[in-house]
C-alpha cells in the first residue's frame, strides 16, 4: 500500500516514460472491462495520476467509473518486460486538456521507440495508438496500491511504499 | 449488414505476438489488469489462458468467472474486447501440451526459458466480441492461398498409386503448393512408440531413418498426444540435439533407438510446426516444418495441413492394407536370370542383438530394416534368388512384424531409400503390388557378428 500521499518519483518516472498502458474499470454488476490508453501524466505534486484514452473505445470503461470510481492500470516496458499495475478508488473522468492532445504525437512517437528493438513497425505502433484530439478523454484518479507483474514468480507482488521493481 | 465477428477470423490476435491485456474483478469490486501473451485459440467457442502462478487473476476468476480480453491483431492493430467465462482447468493432455509448446516458445522469446512452469490451461466460454472503431492498417497477404494449395495437394495425392509415390507427393505438395522450404515426413511405428523419417526436404543430409520417440520434443509430443503442436518462437526446451542427448543417456532407449542416423533440421527454428497425419483414430505418420522466420506457420497453415493430412493418412493406410492383402494373390516369386555381380566383393557385417548392418565399415541400419536385408542377402546367397515378396517377409517369425496393416511397406521403403543414400552396388526395387527385386552390381560376404 502506497500510504504516503505522493508516487515515488522512480514510479513517476517509469510510467510517464511512453510504455503499454492499459486501464481497466468495473461496473456494479462485477463485470471488469479494459481500454488502451494513448497518454499519461502526473500531477506536479504527484498525488494524481492521469491516462488518457479514445472515448469512442472506453464508452463501458468511463460508465464504469462514473459509478463507482474504481480503476487498475498496467504499464508494462515491453523490451525490459518490467510491468506495474496502480489501482485508485477515486477516478474521475475529465475532459482531455489541450496539452493533452498536444502529447499524443510524442506520446507515439516515444512508444515506437519503446517497441522498435522487438522489430515492431512504426506504423503499427502509430494505429494502434491513434486518437483524433476531439476524441480524447481523461481519466485521473489517485493511486492508492501499486503491484510489481514483471512476469516470472514474484508477479502480482504488492509494492512497499517508495519501492520500486528493478 | 455486416457479418457477426467470428472468434475464427480473429485466430491471429491470440497468436502471442501483441501481449492482450486480461481485466478481472475482484469479490471487493475492484478491477485487476494484466498483460498476457499466452491467450490461445480452442475452438469458436472457447479460449485458453495459462495458469502458471496463482496471481490475482486466477484468485478473481475463481470467485467471479466472468472477465475481459482487450486484444490487438497483429497486423492491423484492429482492437478486440472479448467477454469470457472461466469454465474448467486442464492439466494434461491435447490442449495442455499444445499450450506448454505455445509457452516455451515465448518464454524463450521474452528471454524468460525456465521461469514459466505450466500448471494448468484455463478454458474460457466466449461470451461476447465487440470490435472497437478507431484506425486500422490494411490487412496483409503473405504467404500462398492457402485453401488453392489444398485442392492443388489433395487433387496431387488422390493420383499416387503406391506409398512410395505418396510419400513424395506429400512433400512435394508441402514445398510447391505451401512454400514451406524445411520439412521432414515420419511414419509411426506404434508398438515400439516411435517415429522414422522417410523423407526430407531442404537439408544437407536426409537423415532418413533417424528415429525419434514418442513424446520427444515438437515431433514426438505431436506423435503422443495427436494434436498439432506448434512454436512461433525460437524454444530452446524443443531442441532436438538436447532432448534427445538427454533421452539417450538416461533411457533404456537409448540401445533399440537409432542413433547412428542423425537427425536433419535446422539449427535454430524460429519457427516449428508438427501434425499428426491419422487414418481414423490410428496415427500414420508425423509431418514436420520449421522456418528460420519468427512467426511464421500459424493458425490457418495448421488448419490446412491437418486437413491434409486427415486425406493422407487415410490414403497411407488403404495403401498398406492394399499392399498387405494384394500378397496372399501373388505368385510366389520366381528368381530371374539377370547380370551376375562383378567386382571386389562387398563384406556385409551383421549384429544379431540390434539388426544392424554394416557396408564395409560403414553403418547402413538396424532395426527391422536391417534384419530384413540381412534375411534377403542371405536368401541370396544360400540360392541365388532375387525376387521376393511382402508375403514372404511378413510370415518370417524371425523378423517379427507385427501381424495386421503393419508398416513393412514403410520399412521397405526406408531400407530402399537409404541403400541409394549410402551404396552404390546394393538396390531394392518394387516389381510390382508386393514383390521387389534385389539387386547387386558387387558379389557379397556375408559377415555375421556377435557383439555390437
Amino acid at each position: 500500500m502506497i500510504e504516503t500521499d505522493t508516487l515515488d518519483p522512480a514510479i513517476a518516472a517509469f510510467i510517464t516514460s511512453h510504455l503499454s498502458m492499459q486501464l481497466a474499470a468495473t461496473d456494479d454488476a462485477g463485470l471488469a472491462t479494459a481500454v488502451r490508453c494513448v497518454g499519461c501524466r502526473v500531477s506536479a505534486d504527484r498525488r494524481r495520476v492521469t491516462l488518457l484514452m479514445p472515448r469512442s473505445q472506453a464508452l463501458p470503461v468511463l460508465a464504469g467509473i462514473a459509478a463507482n470510481g474504481r480503476v487498475a492500470v498496467v504499464f508494462n516496458e515491453p523490451e525490459s518486460y518490467r510491468t506495474l499495475q496502480l489501482k485508485g478508488r477515486d477516478a474521475r473522468v475529465e475532459a482531455a486538456l489541450p496539452e493533452d492532445a498536444a502529447a499524443l504525437l510524442p506520446y507515439a512517437a516515444g512508444f515506437a521507440r519503446n517497441l522498435a528493438g522487438l522489430q515492431v513497425p512504426e506504423p503499427y505502433v502509430r494505429t494502434l495508438v491513434s486518437c483524433a484530439p476531439d476524441d480524447l478523454v481523461a481519466v485521473s484518479f489517485t493511486p492508492t496500491e501499486a503491484y510489481g507483474q514483471t512476469p516470472g514468480p514474484r508477479a502480482g507482488r504488492r509494492l512497499a511504499p517508495g519501492e520500486m521493481e528493478t | 449488414m455486416s457479418t457477426p465477428l467470428s472468434l475464427d477470423r480473429l485466430r491471429p490476435c491470440l497468436e502471442g505476438i501483441v501481449p492482450s491485456g486480461i481485466a478481472t474483478c475482484g469479490v471487493d469490486g475492484m478491477p485487476n489488469i494484466t498483460y498476457v501473451s499466452q491467450l490461445m485459440y480452442v475452438d469458436p467457442e472457447h479460449v485458453a489462458l495459462s495458469f502458471q502462478f496463482f496471481n490475482k487473476t486466477r484468485q478473481n476468476i475463481l470467485a467471479n468467472p466472468v472477465a475481459t480480453v482487450l486484444m490487438m491483431d497483429p497486423e492491423t492493430a484492429a482492437r478486440y474486447r472479448l467477454t469470457i467465462r472461466y469454465l474448467r482447468t486442464e492439466t494434461a493432455g491435447p490442449l495442455f501440451e499444445r499450450m506448454k509448446a505455445k509457452l516455451a516458445g515465448i518464454a524463450s522469446h521474452e528471454g524468460m526459458s525456465g521461469i514459466f512452469h505450466l500448471l494448468g490451461a484455463d478454458v474460457y466460454r466466449v461470451q461476447g466480441i465487440e470490435a472497437l472503431p478507431g484506425r486500422e492498417l490494411p490487412p496483409v497477404q503473405s504467404g500462398p492461398a492457402l485453401l488453392p494449395a489444398l485442392r492443388r495437394s489433395v487433387d496431387a495425392l488422390s493420383a499416387c498409386q503406391s506409398l512410395d509415390g505418396l510419400i513424395d507427393g506429400f512433400c512435394s505438395s508441402l514445398e510447391r503448393n505451401f512454400g514451406i522450404q524445411h520439412q521432414m515426413l515420419l511414419m509411426a511405428d506404434e508398438p515400439a512408440r516411435r517415429l522414422y523419417i522417410v523423407a526430407s526436404r531442404g537439408y544437407a543430409h536426409s537423415g532418413t531413418g533417424a528415429e525419434i520417440p514418442y513424446g520427444v520434443g515438437v515431433i514426438g509430443v505431436a506423435a503422443r498426444e495427436r494434436v498439432p503442436i506448434r512454436i512461433m518462437y525460437p524454444s530452446s526446451d524443443y531442441a532436438y540435439s538436447r532432448m534427445l542427448r538427454d533421452q539417450a543417456a538416461s533411457s533404456e532407449l537409448a540401445e533399440r533407438l537409432e542413433t547412428a542416423i542423425p537427425l536433419p533440421g535446422l539449427p535454430e527454428p524460429a519457427s516449428q510446426m508438427a501434425v499428426p497425419i491419422m487414418a481414423g483414430s490410428r496415427l500414420v505418420a508425423v509431418a514436420y516444418v520449421e522456418s528460420r522466420q519468427e512467426c511464421h506457420f500459424g493458425y490457418d497453415l495448421e488448419d490446412a495441413l491437418v486437413a491434409l493430412g486427415a486425406s493422407t493418412g487415410l490414403a497411407m493406410a488403404a495403401l498398406l492394407c492394399a499392399e498387405a492383402s494384394a500378397e496372399d494373390a501373388a505368385e510366389p516369386a520366381r528368381s530371374l536370370a539377370v547380370g551376375v555381380p562383378s567386382g571386389e566383393a562387398l563384406r556385409v557385417r551383421h549384429f544379431l542383438r540390434d539388426g544392424s548392418v554394416f557396408l564395409g565399415d560403414d553403418y547402413l541400419i538396424k532395426g527391422v530394416a536391417g534384419a530384413i536385408l540381412w534375411r534377403l542377402l542371405s536368401d541370396h546367397q544360400r540360392s541365388g534368388r532375387r525376387e521376393f515378396s511382402n508375403r514372404e517377409l511378413r510370415l518370417d517369425p524371425a523378423l517379427r512384424l507385427p501381424e495386421i496393416c503393419d508398416n513393412l511397406e514403410a520399412r521397405l521403403i526406408l531400407l530402399q531409400r537409404r541403400l541409394q543414400e549410402r551404396s552404390d552396388c546394393l538396390r531394392i526395387e518394387k516389381t510390382g503390388r508386393g514383390r521387389f527385386r534385389l539387386d547387386l552390381a558387387r558379389p557379397v560376404v556375408l559377415v555375421p557378428e556377435e557383439a555390437a
